[in-house]
């Protein structure tokens, strides 16, 4: 069975970790996003330690380090994936291109408000944004 | 005389869109970029506004070839939360499903395989073998894309006794015509030539970059999630994870062919074994519980995962969705280097992305 442990850090433990998961030979799964009940933002770094995840959780922090770094591209497509749909920044990432989102969603209302956002008020603010181009 | 050489986002060798810039000098790939997102469907956001059921229709949708494995996965998450057991029955019905699935993502992909270097009739014949693999998961679902045979709980659709012998039957013969062309993709010249020393990534490099799957494995990785951290009823099966030491376009061949095998191995025994009972616990629609779970799959093309929020509602809070392509697409730029501008399009099929499932 695949268990899910979850282990809350503070932002100063994220590439230490990192490091010694990497030196451990220990896969990434990936760095998971979402804002809890309060709003708060919480990331999540979820390492294979089969047969469980190990999930590494920070809350209410919006700028994190990267660990690019420590799991490359493994790391930094997530990182830029969280950058864009809730606004996080990663210190020492590269975010000159976009990943997903179209240039003009993160110009305007997309970049870090997309998850939040409800889809009647998206879809509104995009007819009403085609309304202007006519 | 160096220059940049687009391909893509839509291009006659490229089955889905990418962008992939290469910086060439003459004939030899120097370094490249890709760009992704030309698909991007808002999938997970739209799943915040979605029940389970609804959630397990469209999760379906994120993939035209590794539908079940998306509507898997989402289950095993919300089955998670919610603490419901799936009948031993339904979860085996998952794994025929999830491993002819399998089979026919690894010919469709192998038959690809031979058409961009040419080798039409290796493509015909692989297709025809893919064509049985269909017409078992039409038998079985219905369907010949999104299978929907999954539901909480369980599976949607039985196996009775004549189905279950008429697969067994025709599983014996695909064993046969894989056979006849496993032997000649393994050892035709042509194919040897276009591909052994083709996009080499080794074993380090894909550890490093987190490669995934049949892709990963032929970089001599030694993973597979049905093995390492058993989940529906893998762990009633006995099977090989075939591993390939050199990293090459020839030995991501190799590791799909042997998988193939591997696949109609876990198929028997399940039918085989196919335990009484019921397969679900009825068609009900769920509230998902406060909580979260994180579940992965390994999917025709390697680990997929799922984190599901539930917040007492009939609604899923968060449904964040991570699919191999994810892990693998970042690797093309490292595999395209040094290697010749005719190989890029058969370097950049060789992970057999998905951009429809990396894009959501």
């Amino acid at each position: 069975m695949q268990e899910y442990k979850i282990t809350a850090i503070t932002r100063d433990e994220i590439v230490p970790l990192a490091e010694r998961m990497h030196k451990a030979g220990i896969f990434l799964v990936m760095i998971h996003g979402y804002r809890d009940k309060e709003g708060q933002l919480v990331v999540s770094y979820d390492y294979a330690v089969d047969p469980a995840i190990e999930a590494y959780q920070i809350t209410g922090e919006e700028n994190l380090p990267s660990i690019g770094e420590i799991y490359d591209t493994s790391a930094t497509w997530a990182e830029r994936e969280l950058n864009e749909l809730y606004g996080v920044t990663f210190e020492g990432l590269d975010l000159s291109q976009r990943l997903f989102l179209p240039e003009d969603m993160l110009e305007t209302e997309g970049k870090g408000q997309i998850m939040v956002t409800p889809l009647s008020e998206l879809v509104k603010n995009m007819e009403a944004k085609e309304v202007g181009k006519v | 005389m160096s220059y940049v050489l687009p391909i893509g986002p839509y291009h006659p060798s490229l089955e889905e869109p990418i962008h992939a810039k290469l910086y060439t000098e003459g004939e030899m790939i120097k370094d490249a970029e890709v760009f992704v997102g030309y698909n991007h469907r808002g999938i997970e956001k739209l799943c915040t506004e979605r029940n389970a059921i609804q959630t397990l229709v469209l999760v379906e949708r994120v993939c035209g070839i590794c539908s079940h494995s998306h509507a898997l996965t989402y289950a095993m998450c919300v089955e998670d939360i919610n603490k419901i057991e799936v009948p031993k029955r339904g979860d085996y019905i998952r794994v025929i499903t999830a491993e002819l699935e399998r089979l026919h993502s690894h010919l469709l992909w192998m038959g690809i395989a031979c058409h961009i270097i040419g080798h039409d009739s290796m493509f015909m014949h692989i297709w025809d073998e893919r064509e049985l693999v269909m017409d078992l998961l039409e038998r079985l679902s219905g369907n010949r894309v999104n299978y929907a045979m999954v539901t909480i709980g369980g599976s949607r659709r039985d196996i009775d006794d004549q189905l279950r012998r008429d697969m067994l039957s025709d599983l014996v013969k695909l064993k046969t015509m894989l056979d006849r062309d496993v032997d000649i993709v393994l050892t035709d010249k042509t194919i040897a030539l276009r591909t052994k020393n083709v996009g080499v990534m080794k074993t380090a490099d894909a550890v490093r970059m987190g490669a995934v799957g049949p892709h990963a494995r032929a970089s001599g990785v030694d993973v597979d999630v049905r093995r390492d951290s058993p989940y529906s009823a893998y762990g009633d099966f006995k099977f090989k994870v075939p591993v390939t030491p050199n990293g090459d376009v020839f030995d991501r061949v190799v590791v799909r062919a042997l998988e193939c095998y591997e696949s109609v191995s876990i198929i028997m025994q399940a039918l085989d074994n196919l335990p009484e009972g019921p397969i679900n616990l009825g068609n009900k629609l769920p509230r998902i519980k406060e909580g979260v779970s994180v579940k992965r799959h390994e999917a025709p093309r390697g680990a997929l995962s799922y984190m599901v929020i539930g917040k007492n509602a009939l609604e899923n809070a968060r449904v964040s969705i991570h699919v191999p392509s994810f892990k693998n697409t970042p690797t093309v730029p490292f595999m395209l280097r040094n290697n010749t501008v005719a190989d890029a399009g058969l370097i950049i099929a060789s992970i057999d992305p998905c951009f429809s499932c990396l894009d959501r």
